[in-house]
C-alpha cells in the first residue's frame, strides 16, 4: 500500500514481506529508481521483524514493508552485497538489537562504542532466554589497517581543533597522501531513540528537537508529521506554511553559516566576517517569528505555538528578502573568487553512479547529479506557490557543493517569505487527539538542510509509543566524505568536511 | 567580484556597541520567578503539568514558594505563558551565568544572579578549550561569539584547538558515557590554574536526555564546572557572560 506522507491521507499500513524475500525485493524495487528510505528493527509479536521504507521517487509514494524474523532468530542475510546505501542500517541495527546481518562485509559497531557493556543492546526488549543465549557479545572496535611500505596513521579526534562536534577520524596516509578515511562515530550517542518510548508522547517534540539541535526545526516537522500520520490527523494550512517557512529559514541560516566555514578553512577571513554577519540577520528573521533563534518549541504535533501576528508576519517577510537580496551581492565574494575556486574545483569529488550506489541525499546528492529533494518528490502545496528548482550540478566536487549550498540559501529565503506571507491567521489550531491509536504506525519525511530527514513512529497494543526511528540525512552521507577524500592531501581534509557539513548527534542519536 | 568588493568594504561595522543588552522583545527569553503569591493552593499546577524537564517544584508546607531550575530549563516558555498569578514571568537578561549550581534554582524573593566577585586566576585574558558532547547548536552560538557581532576576542577571549594552550575548558552537550573518557583527557590535558564552565541546560543536567542508559546527564556526571550558563542553547551573550564571569570581569561583575 503506497501513501503519501506530504498531504496525510488515511493510515500507513505496512506488508509483510518474508525475510527470505527481502533481498530480492530490495534489489528490484531500488534498481528501478527507488529509495531505501530506511532500514531498522522493531519487536513484532512472536520476535524481532526487520522494517523498510521506500521512497518511490517517482510517484512520491512511500512503502513500508515489515519482514518478521523466525521465532527466536537473532541473524539474517545481510542486504548490503546487494544494497550498498544499507550497510551503516545494518550496523546500527546490529548494535542496538543484537541482530546479525551475516555476510555483511565490514561489520563493526556504529554507535555502541567500547565503553557500553558487550552484551547490553539497549533497544532488543523482546528478548527471551533463548534469543539471549544466541546473541553473541559486541566485539571490540578494530580499525582497518592500511598496509604498505611507509603508511602511518593520523589519528584525529574526538575532540576536533574548531568548534564542532565530536568524532573520530583515522587516516592513513602515505606522505601527505590520504590513502584511506575510516570515520569512527558514535561519541555522542545519547540512547535518544529509548528516551523517546520512554517520554510522554505529548512531550516527544522536545526531544526530538535535540536530536541534532542545529536542526531543530527540521525535526521537530518531520515528528509532527509522522504524528499526524500516525493519527491521521491533517495539519491546518496556516501551521503548514509555518512550519515549511521555519525549515527554510533553518536551511537559509545554515548553509550560510557553513559558507563562513567553507571562508575559514580557505584562509579567506573577509569572506568569513561577511556571510556571518548576515547569518546573524537571518537567525534575528527566526528569532523575530519564533521567539528563539533556533526555533524551537514552536513546531508541535497538531498545533503551532506561538503563532505571530500579522504585523510580525510583514517584517518578517521583508527582512528576508532584503537578506536574500543581501546574500545575491556578497556571494560573488567568493563564488567569483580566483583564489576561492582555485581551492574548490575539483576537490573531493563524488561520482553520480557512487552517489546513487550510496544514496547520497541533499545538498551532497544534488552537487553530484542526483536531483532528489523531498520538496520536489512527495506533494506538499506550499512549495508550489512559487516556480523553483533544486539547483544540479554534476561535478561533485567541493565547488559544486558550495554552489549547490548557495544557490538553496536564497532559494530558501524566497520560499519562506512567500510563505510567511500567505500565513492568514495569528489563531493557533490545536487538533491534539486525547489517546493515540493502538497498533499504528506513522511517518514523516521533510527536506532539512542537510537533506532527506525521515521519522517513523509506531505504538503498541495499548497506543504507547512502541518504536520511534529517526533517519537524519547525514547517515547516508558519511562514507561519501570518506571516499571524496581518498588520494588527496591531508591539509585539504577540512574542506571538504565543511562542504558537507554534516551532523554527528543526528547520526550517533 | 568588483561590485561585491566595494558594496562589502562600504559596509558599515557590524560590531555590537553596548554589552550584554537584553534580548530582542520578540525573543522568549527565560523564565523568572517574582515574589507575586502563587495559587498553587487553590489547585494550579499548570506550570509544572506542562514543564518538559520537570524544572519545577511546586510549594509544599516545608517550602511554601515555587521553584524553578534554570539548569533543567530547556526554555520552552510554557510556564511564563500559563501562569495565571505571574508568579512566573520572562527575563530578556543576557547575564545568566552564575557560580554554583544551587544558584540557577530560581525562588521568590532571591536574586535571580550571583555575582559575587569571588578570585578567579585570570583577569585580562582567557584561552578557551571548547569541547562539545552532543548539543550542536550551542557550537553554533559558541562559534557565534567569535564572530565581528559578539567580537570575543576584544574582551581577551581566545579559542585554542590544544587543551594544552587552554585556561578554560568550556563544554556543551549532555556528555554521555562515550565522550566522558575524552572529556576528562581533555581536562588532564590542561595546565593550572583553570575554569570549567558548563554551557547550556544539556550540559547542566542533561536536559530531555536525563535518565537513559547512555548515561547522559549532563558535565557534572564527570566534571566539577566552575561557571554555569543556562539556556537551550544561551545567546552568544549568555555565553560571553559565562567567560567574562569565569575571568572575573569587571563587566561581567556589574548588574
Amino acid at each position: 500500500m503506497n501513501t503519501q506522507p506530504g498531504v496525510f491521507t488515511g493510515a500507513l499500513k505496512m506488508d509483510e514481506v518474508p525475510i527470505m524475500q527481502l533481498r530480492a525485493r530490495l534489489k528490484s524495487e531500488i534498481g528501478d529508481g527507488n529509495r531505501l528510505g530506511l532500514l531498522t528493527a522493531a519487536d513484532g509479536a512472536d520476535g524481532h521483524q526487520l522494517l523498510t521504507l521506500i521512497i518511490q521517487t517517482q510517484s512520491g509514494g512511500v512503502s513500508l514493508l515489515n519482514s518478521p524474523l523466525p521465532h527466536d532468530a537473532v541473524s539474517y542475510a545481510s542486504l548490503t552485497p546487494d544494497l550498498p546505501q544499507a550497510h551503516w542500517f545494518e550496523r546500527e541495527i546490529a548494535d542496538l538489537w543484537g541482530i546479525r546481518p551475516v555476510g555483511h562485509p565490514r561489520l563493526k559497531s556504529l554507535v555502541m562504542h567500547d565503553s557500553y557493556p558487550t552484551d547490553l543492546f539497549p533497544l532488543a526488549e523482546h528478548v527471551t532466554a533463548a534469543t539471549a543465549r544466541k546473541r553473541s557479545r559486541r566485539a571490540p572496535y578494530r580499525f582497518t589497517v592500511v598496509q604498505g611500505n611507509g603508511v602511518f596513521e593520523v589519528p584525529v579526534g574526538p575532540v576536533h581543533a574548531g568548534i564542532i562536534e565530536p568524532g573520530h577520524f583515522r587516516f592513513s596516509c602515505l606522505g601527505e597522501v590520504i590513502e584511506n578515511l575510516e570515520i569512527r562515530l558514535g561519541f555522542v550517542h545519547r540512547g535518544l531513540e529509548e528516551r523517546l518510548t520512554r517520554c510522554d508522547w505529548r512531550m516527544m517534540n522536545y526531544l526530538v528537537e535535540a536530536a541534532s539541535s542545529d536542526t531543530a526545526a527540521a525535526n521537530a516537522t518531520a515528528h509532527a508529521f509522522a504524528m499526524e500520520n500516525l493519527c491521521s490527523v491533517p495539519a491546518a494550512p496556516d501551521v503548514r506554511k509555518m512550519r515549511y517557512a521555519c525549515i527554510e529559514i533553518e536551511r537559509a541560516a545554515c548553509h550560510i553559516g557553513d559558507l563562513v566555514g567553507i571562508c575559514t578553512d580557505l584562509g579567506f577571513g573577509a569572506g568569513g566576517t561577511a556571510f556571518s554577519a548576515l547569518r546573524g540577520d537571518v537567525l534575528g528573521v527566526a528569532e523575530l517569528l519564533t521567539g528563539t533563534r533556533f526555533m524551537t518549541s514552536v513546531i508541535v504535533p497538531f498545533a503551532h505555538k506561538y503563532m505571530p501576528a500579522k504585523p510580525l508576519l510583514i517584517e518578517a517577510t521583508r527582512r528576508l528578502r532584503t537578506c536574500s537580496s543581501q546574500l545575491r551581492s556578497i556571494l560573488p565574494l567568493l563564488l567569483n573568487n580566483g583564489a576561492a575556486i582555485e581551492r574548490m574545483e575539483g576537490m573531493g569529488d563524488i561520482k553520480t553512479s557512487l552517489a546513487r550506489d550510496f544514496g547520497l541525499v541533499g545538498p551532497a546528492g544534488r552537487a553530484s547529479g542526483i536531483a532528489y529533494d523531498v520538496r520536489k518528490v512527495i506533494a506538499q502545496p506550499e512549495y508550489e506557490q512559487v516556480e523553483w528548482q533544486p539547483p544540479t550540478y554534476f561535478e561533485g566536487d567541493v565547488f559544486a557543493r558550495t554552489r549547490v549550498r548557495a544557490e538553496e540559501a536564497i532559494v530558501a529565503m524566497e520560499l519562506a517569505a512567500d510563505m510567511v506571507s500567505r500565513i492568514t491567521s495569528s489563531h493557533e489550531p490545536d487538533s491534539s487527539p486525547a489517546t493515540l491509536p493502538a497498533n499504528s504506525v506513522g511517518v514523516g519525511i521533510v527536506e532539512a538542510w542537510r537533506g532527506e530527514l525521515i521519522h517513523l513512529v509506531m505504538t503498541d497494543s495499548h497506543g504507547r509509543v512502541s518504536r520511534y526511528k529517526i533517519k537524519d540525512p547525514s547517515f547516508n552521507n558519511w562514507t561519501a566524505l570518506s571516499i571524496a577524500v581518498r588520494g588527496r592531501l591531508l591539509s585539504d581534509f577540512p574542506l571538504c568536511n565543511k562542504s558537507f557539513g554534516l551532523s554527528y548527534s543526528g547520526t550517533d542519536l | 567580484m568588483l561590485p561585491s568588493l566595494l558594496n562589502y568594504l562600504k559596509s558599515p561595522r557590524c560590531t555590537a556597541d553596548e554589552i550584554f543588552p537584553d534580548l530582542s522583545a520578540a525573543n522568549r527569553g527565560l523564565p523568572a520567578i517574582t515574589s507575586a503569591p502563587c495559587t498553587h493552593g487553590e489547585g494550579c499546577t499548570l506550570c509544572a503539568d506542562g514543564c518538559p524537564t520537570k524544572a519545577i517544584e511546586l510549594p509544599t508546607d516545608e517550602k511554601p514558594e515555587v521553584a524553578l531550575d534554570l539548569g533543567k530549563c530547556v526554555g520552552c516558555g510554557h510556564c511564563m505563558r500559563v501562569c495565571p498569578t505571574k508568579t512566573i514571568v520572562t527575563s530578556r537578561s543576557t547575564r545568566t551565568a552564575v557560580k554554583r549550581r544551587e544558584d540557577l534554582v530560581l525562588r521568590a524573593g532571591r536574586p535571580t544572579l550571583n555575582v559575587d566577585a569571588a578570585h578567579s586566576p585570570f583577569k585580562q585574558s582567557v584561552v578557551v578549550r571548547y569541547v562539545s558532547t552532543g548539543d550542536n547548536a550551542t557550537d553554533l552560538e559558541v562559534a557565534a561569539c567569535t564572530n565581528p557581532i559578539f567580537d570575543a576576542s576584544r574582551f581577551g577571549i581566545h579559542f585554542t584547538a590544544s587543551p594544552r594552550f587552554a585556561d578554560v575548558l568550556l563544554v556543551a552537550g549532555p556528555a554521555p558515557l562515550a565522550m566522558q573518557e575524552p572529556l576528562c583527557q581533555t581536562l588532564h590535558a590542561m595546565g593550572q590554574p583553570r575554569v570549567i564552565i558548563a554551557v547550556g541546560a544539556q550540559a547542566i543536567s542533561g536536559g530531555m536526555f536525563c535518565g537513559g542508559y547512555a548515561n547522559a546527564n549532563g558535565v557534572s556526571s564527570v566534571l566539577q564546572p566552575d561557571v554555569w550558563v543556562p539556556g537551550n542553547p544561551p545567546h552568544p551573550w549568555m555565553i560571553l557572560h559565562g567567560l567574562l564571569l569565569a575571568m572575573g570581569h569587571p563587566l561581567a561583575l556589574h548588574t
